[in-house]
């Protein structure tokens, strides 16, 4: 449901591809045994081939593929994270990224002072985090275990506490990496609430799930992944089979 | 009446598109960018600071006193034994203020630099999971090195003062310039090294070897006399130890605050000599920090180029 007519791009990713570099042998003496023969000791692939598409602002695009097809790579290239080979990526508006596991906590210190952080990270200023802290934390449900450090943490308090983070921080577009899954059903009911909410204000969000439920309730477009290729890119239904056809090959 | 999402994507519609980071300028630009970026982040910067402070005597009950007791203890050590069993401080006037004042300055350019060189591995955490200037890292540790150094030296200064030798002369100006020269330098070789490190972890142990030497290398248990006497028929000898930028801070360091190594002093029967300051100390200070500004704006550049693949190897 991209609510607007003419809604402008806030993501254009042209011709984008990204080769990842393996080599085998990262110690000195490792190095020196095999100089010389270094070059043919690594292996390299290409996790991301050619990669073009354009989102409008307010559109919930779902990223799908398996295991290994490059989506959090792909995740990654988009919010700056790591940079292609090849091809650029431009955007527009503020972006908040829940990647992978474990948003950008330290693990020594609580999780107050990890909000406060990763506010500063997302661009807010400390009087802002301070405005937006009370409702952070309701959100993510953990006020008891909000002075201890994080690495006392659950993944799901961990997830909770990121998740609310991000979506304070009044992203216009936001990118989220399987996270979800690890949260109990209320609070991944809570998540799905927030997400339409914010589908409503017209954000952006780009979702990479393994649900093809979550997929066709939320999004409005589906890109299918495959060995680092676009192999499909429409609607959600549509997609889900093209997904479930990608798996053959 | 516009809906809240027409005013965002109204919004939007204005900004201009960012470009993903390889696509920036190259060279002088690529640098004034790049400092521009981390000035705007300074409030990160500083929280950062403070976080690396605090989580690095998180779980210590005695916290903040322990910056303290390692370069006491190491004044002590070098007090009693160098000093006193071997004799150097019969040679060396005030000696405890001379020790000090060289293990505050050493502990500055090596903190800079051993805390530096692994701030980028130790901050995978963030680096894998967002985008920021990531030369922060390194300019965070350079920030607690700075406060460690601030409080060694207001118990440098106190036992001055306890010592009746308040050195209050125009020589005062030779410490900023020592530390601003200990500065560039720490930075340059923490940022490089921090990049280099990634790609080769041996590097981060290969410093802690190479801080041991390089303290030997400047005269910091050792008075500049001691150097001027050994290498006194090879005067040239004298010109390569001072080309080390940290030795030459060491002595305008020591020059500004350690009065007694400036006078003629009497130990016991012994009449000991001013140190011979090197000729033209001002002079070799000011191509001491503009050498360092050209190796900063390199080791910067170099940091560059490696950046956009910290992300996938560490
Ligand atoms: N830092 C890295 N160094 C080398 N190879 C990498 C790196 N990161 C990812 N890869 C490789 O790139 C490919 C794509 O990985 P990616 O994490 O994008 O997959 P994915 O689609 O997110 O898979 P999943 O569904 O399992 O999360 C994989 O084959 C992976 O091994
Ligand atoms: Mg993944």
């Amino acid at each position: 449901m991209p609510a607007l007519r003419n809604a402008p791009t806030v993501v254009r990713v042209t011709d984008v591809s990204k080769r990842f570099v393996i080599r085998k042998e990262k110690s000195l003496k490792e190095r020196i045994v095999n100089f010389g023969r270094s070059q043919k000791h690594k292996d390299d692939f290409w996790a991301l081939r050619n990669v073009s598409f354009e989102i409008k602002a307010g559109t919930t695009i779902g990223l799908v593929g398996a295991n290994g097809s490059g989506k959090s790579t792909l995740l990654k290239v988009l919010g700056g994270i790591i940079q292609p080979n090849d091809g650029t990526v431009e955007r527009r508006g503020r972006l908040a990224a829940l990647l992978e596991l474990g948003a950008g906590f330290h693990p020594d210190l609580t999780g107050r002072e990890n909000v406060y952080l990763n506010s500063a990270i997302l661009g807010l200023t400390r009087k802002q985090t301070d405005e937006y802290f009370q409702s952070i934390v309701d959100f993510s449900e953990i006020e008891e275990f909000i002075d201890t450090q994080v690495k006392f943490y659950s993944s799901g308090m961990y997830v909770r506490l990121a998740f609310a983070i991000a979506v304070h921080v009044d992203p216009d577009i936001l990118l989220v990496d399987e996270v979800l899954a690890v949260g109990d059903e209320p609070f991944q009911e809570k998540c799905m609430n927030k997400i339409k909410e914010f589908q409503a204000e017209g954000r952006t969000i780009i979702l990479v799930s393994h649900s093809a439920g979550q997929v066709e309730e939320l999004c409005d477009r589906v890109v299918v992944l495959s060995h680092g290729n676009v192999v499909f890119d429409g609607g959600a239904a549509d997609g889900i089979l093209a997904l479930r056809e990608s798996f053959e090959h | 009446m516009a809906t809240q999402a027409e005013v965002r994507a109204e919004r939007l519609a204005q900004l201009p598109f960012e470009a993903s980071a390889n696509a920036g300028p190259k060279s002088v630009g690529g640098f004034i960018a790049s400092v521009q970026e981390i000035f705007s982040h300074r409030e990160l910067l500083d929280l950062l600071i403070r976080r690396e402070l605090k989580s690095r005597y998180k779980d210590s009950t005695l916290g903040f006193v322990w910056s303290l007791i390692k370069p006491l203890v190491q004044l002590l050590i070098y007090y009693v034994f160098i000093g006193t069993v071997l004799g150097a401080a019969r040679g060396v006037p005030q000696f405890a203020i001379f020790v000090f004042s060289g293990l505050t300055l050493w502990g500055l350019y090596s903190e800079i630099i051993a805390s530096g060189t692994s701030s980028i591995v130790t901050n995978a955490g963030l680096i894998k999971k967002v985008y920021l200037p990531r030369e922060i890292f390194p300019l965070a540790s350079t920030g607690s090195a700075i406060f460690n150094f601030l409080i060694q030296m207001i118990v440098l200064l106190a036992a001055i003062l306890l010592l009746g030798q308040f050195p209050i002369s125009l020589n005062l100006l030779y410490v900023p310039a020592a530390v601003v020269i200990v500065l560039i330098w720490g930075v340059a070789f923490a940022v490089l090294l921090s990049a280099l490190n990634v790609y080769l972890r041996d590097i981060q142990y290969l410093v802690e070897v190479a801080m041991l030497l390089l303290f030997w290398a400047s005269p910091i248990v050792y008075s500049w006399n001691l150097v001027v006497d050994a290498a006194k028929a090879h005067s040239w000898l004298l010109e390569i130890y001072l080309l080390n930028p940290v030795s030459l801070a060491m002595l305008a360091f020591q020059r500004g605050l350690w009065q007694a190594g400036s006078q003629v002093n009497v130990i016991g029967t012994n009449t000991i000599q001013p140190q011979q300051w090197p000729a033209y100390m001002d002079v070799r200070l000011a191509f001491a920090a503009i050498a360092g500004l050209v190796v900063l704006f390199i080791a910067q550049r170099i940091f560059a180029r490696l950046q956009g693949n910290f992300a996938q190897e560490i």
